[in-house]
């Protein structure tokens, strides 16, 4: 009981950062983007390469994971979102973060293999530490701290309150002359580094797999939507319950059916609550 | 028969928009809603419309509550509107837009629809001989089979006009329609609400344009700041102090 | 003048479709023909919901792994008639897709698409789970049609037939009032409304109708591989079909019937495209979103417009207050 729910604990820290890293993009841009969960499958990828055939040393490797995951972040900037914003139709964006989503997992199919391959250790410890095991707590601090950092950029720096002003109102914020083109593509590169330290924390946990993006865009969206859409406490809640939830089912009904009880988790909020637990806006304007 | 606003309230978060304003709509005359911006027009035409419930009062038909009808049942109790910006359909051409308004005189469902019965030949026949009739009345001959993306301002404003006529209104509520236009196009705009007039439609006029609208009203009603400030004559309003102080004045 | 020259030309497209039992050559070719008009089933279905109504479907693969699965258990396990099992699995596929759409067609747009991508991803976990039913891992083998239709050649010519039914249908809901009434919905809701469009029973229907347009090509499709397992409906095949849409060009028939032709025959014909699989549909669609987003199809109007200059257009609005009134007043009279 006490694995499953370590286990459940752990990946739904993941799915929080992920939902966190949709946060990020969306205060600027009021874009959900598709590539979001790809970030961090690259920071998980990259990571494992960099470590184990490279041979780099751990903190580099780290950064090499998180600056890949930013490089990657800018360019879902630059193609997949600067041209299709300027036009009306709202759907486009959906459009092209898929596309470029889709491209990046066959790429990385194709690069790395399809097989999952095993995560090198981040930390020396012993393999019979059981639940105190590095690949169960290094996710959740690294959600735990992703979103605390999250919270003081907004508040103490200048950067944060002008994303806070361009989330709340993009339209005055420019006719204020906040560069907001600036500001956006730098969400984006943010983003993309906390992906990709969120895939590097999580790699013991999920390997280093090409196909996990698709799933953690899914699951970690579903985070999301449970903890209401621009909230980072709600980002981290909503992981949460849905790790805790999948953990008890998988220990009362057995594993197989994850997903489906991650949806109905989802179904049930959205029915109660539309907004998420602890969302303020309405769904609408997505 | 008309329709009308009764006392009605409408708040956005902490601003009331519009504070207990009356106004009724009857067949045959054209009704001037005026008002410097902000002062609530729009939003009381989306309460007649039914894109808005009311906060407080009630919209009405006759002495039915329609407060709570949604906005394709009122379209189904003869309501019909333009908007401020043309909402066109831009990918399809100008006859299809207009067939648009026939909706609900279409009456084969889907699956007769997918087996193309009888039923919707005939729906089809109808609803395309009224469109084009329409469409070479509000003066649109020259573009019936163009694409709507490729019309001008003018064009496509008398094209949502005979979108909503297609769906045969007793109540048309037009939302700015001089708006963009030249002169010329505007005068072509006046004879057109006057046919609607004789032709026994009611016509909600919301204008920017005062002269257009004190030349063509059988009655106005001004608004301010969401309250109603005069209403009666072209002639009454326009010597009204009060109108001329918010909003002639200048 | 115009209308006859487009019978003729339909004609001799269906003829041609209709010989190529003996013109493709070989048995591959022919394998391949009656594949793409499966899968032509269940995107004509599902253009009415991403190419009309413009609802973002990107799970339908889960519709058709259900599908399959309730032919090849009707039609294999229990010994239905195969046209009985089609049937049914259309039926179910139906069931299915109201049941999908009732909770999420009221939601935005990108919640839509996640609901329908997790519900491809459930259908595949409960494939897994369910092995008694489905055969799990290892999969099911499948049963041919009935005669005449179990050779090649007759299935060939029978999924044409269904193929050929489903573009008719979707032709005519889209060029009648329904079609207009599925474009206001997805350019411009606020308009659909106005003209009295029911827009979330319009998206329904539509959606329920591509359930089961997948549920049949399901069946169709399980028959053509012969034998299922729960990796034939990866989720990249529900891809598949949504590119092969956006890329035909929303609001068109043809165009996405061209995009499914092409999108699956050009990867068997040239083998590097095949090796880099799902990288090319996505670069395919990238370029479309980004330079053309009304689809390839669009460039050929582009491309006829721009030969056929328009000689001095009018824009000059001019009244015919006459006519205007009799046609208000004969609405009225009505």
């Amino acid at each position: 009981m006490f694995v499953a729910l370590i286990t459940g604990l752990a990946t739904g820290a993941l799915y929080a950062a992920a939902a966190l890293t949709y946060n990020v993009m969306f205060s600027t841009s009021k874009v959900l983007s598709v590539t979001t969960g790809h970030i961090s499958m690259l920071g998980g990828i990259f990571g494992a390469w960099f470590i184990s055939t490279l041979g780099w040393p751990i903190p580099v490797a780290l950064v090499g994971a998180m600056g890949i995951g930013a490089v990657f972040g800018l360019l879902t900037d630059f193609i997949a979102i600067r041209r299709v914003l300027a036009r009306s139709d709202e759907h486009l964006w959906l459009l092209s973060t898929l596309a470029l989503a889709t491209m990046v997992q066959q790429a990385a199919g194709l690069w790395w293999g399809t097989e999952p391959k095993p995560f090198p250790r981040l930390i020396p410890q012993d393999f019979s530490a059981g639940l105190g095991d590095q690949k169960y707590w290094l996710p959740i601090v690294i959600a735990i701290l992703l979103a605390m950092a999250l919270e003081l950029f907004y508040r103490r720096t200048l950067y944060g309150k002008l994303f806070v002003a361009m989330s709340e109102d993009a339209f005055a914020a420019r006719a204020r002359g906040i560069p907001t083109g600036r500001i956006r593509s730098m969400s984006y590169v943010i983003a993309g580094a906390m992906g990709g330290l969120a895939g590097f924390a999580a790699g013991q946990l999920t390997f280093a797999y090409f196909a996990l993006g698709l799933t953690l865009t899914l699951n970690g969206f579903i985070a999301l939507a449970v903890g209401g859409l621009g909230s980072n406490a709600g980002a981290l809640v909503g992981g949460a319950a849905l790790g805790i939830l999948s953990a008890v089912a998988t220990y009362f009904v057995g594993g197989e059916y994850q997903q489906t009880i991650s949806v109905g988790l989802l179904m049930v909020v959205l029915l109660v609550k539309p907004a998420g637990l602890f969302g303020s806006q309405s769904v609408r304007p997505v | 028969m008309s329709l009308s606003a009764r006392d009605v309230t409408k708040r956005f978060g902490g601003l009331t928009a519009l504070a207990k304003v009356s106004l009724e709509l009857k067949p045959g005359e054209v009704h001037g809603l005026i008002g410097p911006n902000g002062s609530g027009k729009t939003t009381l035409l989306n309460l007649l419309s039914g894109y808005y419930r009311p906060d407080g009062g009630m919209i009405a038909i006759d002495e039915t509550d329609i407060s709570d009808a949604t906005v394709q049942k009122r379209a189904g109790f003869g309501v019909a509107r333009t908007f401020q910006k043309p909402r066109l359909l831009p990918t399809l051409s100008v006859l299809d837009n207009a067939m648009l308004g026939g909706w609900r005189d279409a009456r084969a469902g889907f699956l007769s629809t997918a087996f193309c019965l009888p039923q919707v030949k005939a729906d089809e026949l109808a609803l395309r001989s009224r469109a084009e009739e329409l469409l070479h009345g509000v003066g649109l001959s020259h573009a019936i089979n163009r694409r709507a993306n490729l019309l001008e301002h003018a064009e496509q404003r008398f094209l949502e006009i005979a979108r909503g006529l297609a769906q045969r209104p007793r109540f048309i509520l037009l939302d700015e329609p001089a708006g963009g236009l030249t002169p010329a196009e505007i005068e072509h705009l006046g004879a057109v609400i006057r046919v609607m007039r004789e032709s026994g439609v009611g016509v909600l006029l919301v204008e920017h344009h005062t002269d257009f609208v004190f030349r063509i009203s059988d009655r106005v009603t001004t608004l301010d700041v969401g309250a109603v400030i005069k209403r009666g004559t072209p002639d009454e309003v326009k010597r009204d102090p009060e109108v001329i102080r918010v909003y002639l004045g200048a | 003048m115009h209308l006859p020259k487009k019978s003729i030309s339909i004609l001799v497209v269906l003829a041609a479709l209709i010989a190529l039992p003996w013109w493709a050559g070989d048995l591959y070719k022919l394998h391949l023909a009656a594949l793409i008009c499966a899968y032509w089933v269940l995107i004509g279905g599902l253009n009415l919901v991403v190419g009309y109504s413009g609802q973002l479907s990107i799970g339908h693969v889960g519709l058709l792994a259900i599908g399959s699965y309730c032919f090849a258990i009707l039609a294999g396990t229990h010994g239905v008639h195969p046209a009985l099992a089609i049937a049914a699995s259309g039926a179910l596929c139906a069931l299915c897709g109201l049941l999908l759409g009732l909770p999420s067609l009221r939601l935005p747009g990108f919640y839509f698409a996640m609901a329908t991508l997790a519900f491809a991803l459930i259908v595949t976990e409960i494939t897994l789970a369910q092995g008694t039913l489905t055969g799990g891992g290892v999969g099911l083998a499948v049963p041919g049609f009935a005669p005449p239709f179990d050779t090649p050649r007759g299935t060939y010519w029978l999924i044409l037939a269904i193929a050929v039914l489903v573009t008719w249908l979707t032709w005519n809901v889209a060029r009648h009032t329904w079609g207009r009434g599925l474009v206001a919905v997805r350019d411009s809701a606020v308009t659909a409304q106005a003209v009295g469009v029911p827009v979330f029973r319009a998206k329904l229907t539509v959606f329920v109708f591509s359930g089961f347009t997948a549920g049949v090509a399901g069946a169709l499709f399980a028959v053509l591989q012969s034998y299922i397992t729960p990796d034939t409906f990866v989720f990249d095949l529900g891809l598949f079909f949504f590119v092969c849409i956006i890329i035909g060009g929303r609001g068109h028939i043809l165009g996405p019937a061209i995009g499914t032709i092409v999108l699956t025959a050009l990867p068997e014909m040239v083998a590097p495209l095949a090796k880099l699989g799902n990288f090319f549909y996505g670069l395919l669609l990238l370029a479309v979103v980004l330079l053309v987003p009304e689809g390839i199809g669009r460039v050929f109007e582009l491309l006829i417009e721009r030969f056929r200059p328009r000689r001095g257009e009018s824009h000059v609005v001019k009244p015919d207050l006459d006519r205007l009134a009799k046609a208000i007043e004969q609405g009225r009279a009505q």
